[in-house]
């Protein structure tokens, strides 16, 4: 146990050297450089302006959170169901899947602006602009996962007479798992692209509400601080789908690869 | 008692299988053997209720295969383990049977899985396994259903050849021992005359039987009698039968 512990240290050693180094240089360069500070405040000055005002940044990224957690939780049930319609119907994969795939080059932030028409200023405009971005990964992830079953064992199930949910249950989800996971990673990222995003178009509030009036009134600091807000927001919801992923995974015996 | 009456399998324009006719006895340990293509997998899936034949018909215990699968009667054994990676040994031959909706029988799967040499990797996943013991659970698997007939394709065929004697002699002790009836396809003449009371040959273009050889090897079955002149003869004999088919 305490190997594994000074292993896990000795692997954090490089990663936090490295930010430390970035932290240190971008001071330096206010510091030493000739960077007036109304263009690239100091880091003390981006920590003085979260700890001066912590609960405007606290209420907007609670306000980003919920666009981020509605909106994804729609997309990702939405993406998985159509996975299963995908998977399961052939005329229906026949007809949709090749425009399911075509759809990945169009760029999706592009269909923000139309939503804003469509659906006017409010909260359901970035929630339904989140689910439109998550809904994607995980449609063609799951469908993909849910195709791995090797065919033997759907013969087995069907030699002693198990039905289509028993079989999806049972076989079929499982070895889907992995890719379920794959695609929650990315659509997780996504969902606060697609916030901040919505944000900036519909203009209410959040992190890139923020983000958007620091840059109108030419306040580097203000935008600093709302991004680093804004990762720590990502990199927790990543965590946590990790997280998760290492205890299915686990009790499924499978491995994690990252 | 399975009975085929001069069952036909077509796939669009191909004739995979052409007029078999086959009566296999309750607790008679059949083989059938062949090149590759010739339909003897079309025939075990017939059997089995997998491949619905285009002319002709099969019954076991004078039951469509359908209604066998219902009753959980129909055991397969495939090339590939078909283990789920998650499940353990146990947890992968009580599965089967629970989703047939047999009851559970947990105590009877531990020793059975003890009997057939897989005493201590009870709760080992298969990733855990050899080639051999994934199929010895896949086997057990089976025969813990409690289905009275066994269709094997050809499950040793990814196996080393020292595995594969070393497990035929254990599905002939099996045998013995279950009173199952067993069909088993293989594309191997000493394998086919090995574990066969009778050895069914099969032919391609189209898939049909050309011959039907009862093998009568004195003694029991063992590595020995792999070197024994009777059986030897035997396999000799099968061989010459499927060459003169194709001059």
């Amino acid at each position: 146990m305490t190997e594994r512990i000074s292993v896990a240290g000795s692997g954090a050693v490089y990663p936090v050297s490295a930010l430390c180094a970035g932290v240190a240089l971008w001071w330096a360069l206010t510091a030493l450089g000739d960077i007036p500070p109304f263009l690239l405040p100091a880091p003390d000055a981006v920590v003085a302006r979260l700890a001066g005002n912590p609960e405007l940044y606290l209420v907007n990224a609670l306000f980003t959170l919920e666009k981020v957690v509605y909106g994804g939780a729609i997309g990702i049930g939405a993406g998985i169901a159509l996975a299963a319609f995908v998977a399961y119907v052939p005329w229906f994969r026949r007809a949709v899947y090749p425009y399911l795939v075509t759809v990945r080059v169009l760029p999706k932030l592009a269909i923000a602006p139309l939503l804003l028409i469509y659906l006017g200023t409010g909260m359901t405009t970035a929630i339904v602009f989140v689910a439109l971005i998550t809904f994607f990964p995980l449609v063609l992830n799951t469908a993909a996962g849910l195709d791995r079953t090797p065919t033997a064992h759907h013969d087995l199930l069907r030699s002693v007479d198990a039905g289509p949910i028993e079989r999806i249950l049972y076989v079929d989800v499982p070895y889907a798992i992995p890719d379920i996971f794959a695609g929650l990673k990315q659509s997780v990222t996504l969902a606060v692209v697609g916030a901040v995003v919505a944000e900036w178009v519909v203009a209410d509030n959040g992190l890139g509400f923020l983000i958007l009036m620091g840059s109108e009134n030419v306040r580097p600091d203000v935008m600093l601080a709302a991004l680093v807000v804004l990762l720590l927001v990502g990199l927790a919801l990543y965590g946590i789908v990790v997280l998760v992923q290492r205890r299915v995974h686990e009790r499924l015996g499978l491995e994690t690869l990252d | 008692m399975i009975d085929l009456e001069s069952v036909g399998v077509a796939f669009d324009e191909f004739t995979a299988v052409a007029d078999v006719d086959l009566g296999i006895d309750d607790g008679e340990f059949v083989t059938v053997v062949g090149p590759s293509g010739c339909g003897k997998t079309t025939v075990l899936r017939a059997i089995g209720g997998l491949q619905e034949p285009t002319t002709g018909r099969v019954t076991i215990d004078g039951r469509s295969p359908s209604v066998a699968q219902e009753a959980g009667d129909v055991g397969f054994v495939f090339q590939q383990h078909t283990l789920l990676p998650w499940k353990s040994a146990l947890e992968n031959v009580v599965f089967l049977r629970k989703m047939a909706d047999k009851p559970p029988d947990r105590e009877g799967a531990r020793a059975l899985l003890e009997t057939m040499g897989l005493d201590g990797f009870e709760d080992a996943r298969p990733a855990a396994l050899s080639g051999g013991m994934k199929q010895r659970v896949a086997i057990a698997r089976a025969i813990h259903l409690g289905a009275d007939v066994l269709l094997m394709d050809e499950p040793f065929g990814e196996l080393d050849e020292i595995t594969r004697d070393e497990l035929g002699v254990e599905i002939r002790s099996l045998w013995r021992r279950e009173r199952k009836t067993i069909v088993f396809v293989t594309h191997s003449v000493p394998e086919a005359v090995f574990l066969g009371d009778r050895c069914v040959v099969m032919c391609d273009r189209p898939g049909r039987i050309e011959a039907t050889f009862d093998i009568d090897l004195p003694g029991p079955r063992d590595t020995e009698s792999l070197g024994s002149g009777a059986f030897q003869e035997q396999v000799a004999a099968v061989r010459r039968t499927l060459h003169e088919s194709y001059d």
